[in-house]
């Protein structure tokens, strides 16, 4: 994993993957895609960096992947109840003809599965022991 | 005793398929009324409602809301095993161990 070529091109391609997931994600409410799947192209882009660069790249991102989990769910949840309070039902659609709804919860959604699947794979994988990679 | 174990699978497929066709006859899933179902209502309604080109984005996020809630629920606790899980190897782990 330190070939120069693999490196190289890891970075050039990871921020386009970065831009991709964003783009799935808050572009759901037109095109096929949506949350989840912006969020797995946004981790497939910081598993890249993550598996070409080692761990020091992105440990400031590892220290806070479970605050970012859980900053996502509550937002979810607080949209929610927001709802709840001004329409009188749980997770009720707060701009009724516009997508603004959907935009932000796919945006949300798309934060927290990136979260969940980089820290899938750093703590199933063991990464964060790997020092040199 | 072979003919014992077969009878029981026999019977026990009888009885799921016995329960099946009371489920299907009983709630009416044998036809579906396509004109007049809600379902359909919804259809018609949804760029109006939500304002997603996107039936699906719709659906998921408007009218199953509750549905993507619980799938990020689950998400989040698979997800709390596993850094937990992980923390805990991590701490438990010789640091001058074998190298993985």
């Amino acid at each position: 994993m330190r070939s120069p070529i693999v490196r190289t091109s890891a970075r050039v391609i990871s921020p386009f993957l970065f831009l991709a997931g964003l783009y799935f994600a808050a572009h759901g409410f037109l095109l096929p895609g949506g949350g989840f799947q912006g969020g797995v192209l946004l981790a497939s882009g910081a598993i890249l960096l993550l598996l070409t660069h080692g761990r020091e790249k992105v440990i400031r991102l590892e220290e806070n992947i479970d605050w970012f989990e859980t900053v996502g769910l509550v937002i979810f949840l607080v949209a929610g109840l927001i709802g709840l309070f001004i329409g009188g039902a749980f997770l009720y659609n707060l701009s009724p003809g516009t997508p603004m709804w959907c935009i932000v919860l796919d945006v949300v959604i798309a934060l927290k599965v990136f979260a969940g699947i980089l820290a899938l794979f750093i703590y199933l994988f063991g990464l964060g022991e790997v020092r040199g990679c | 005793m072979g003919a014992t174990e077969r009878t029981k699978k026999l019977v026990s497929l009888g009885v799921v398929l016995i329960i099946g066709l009371l489920i299907i006859t009983g709630l009416g899933l044998e036809y579906q009324d396509k004109e007049d179902s809600p379902v359909q209502e919804y259809l018609e309604e949804n760029y109006e409602e939500t304002g997603a080109v996107n039936l699906v984005e719709s659906v998921l996020l408007d009218l199953r809301a509750y549905d993507t809630f619980g799938e990020v629920i689950i998400l989040y606790i698979a997800i709390a095993g596993v850094i937990i899980l992980g923390k805990e190897l991590r701490k438990n782990k010789d640091p001058g161990g074998e190298k993985r």
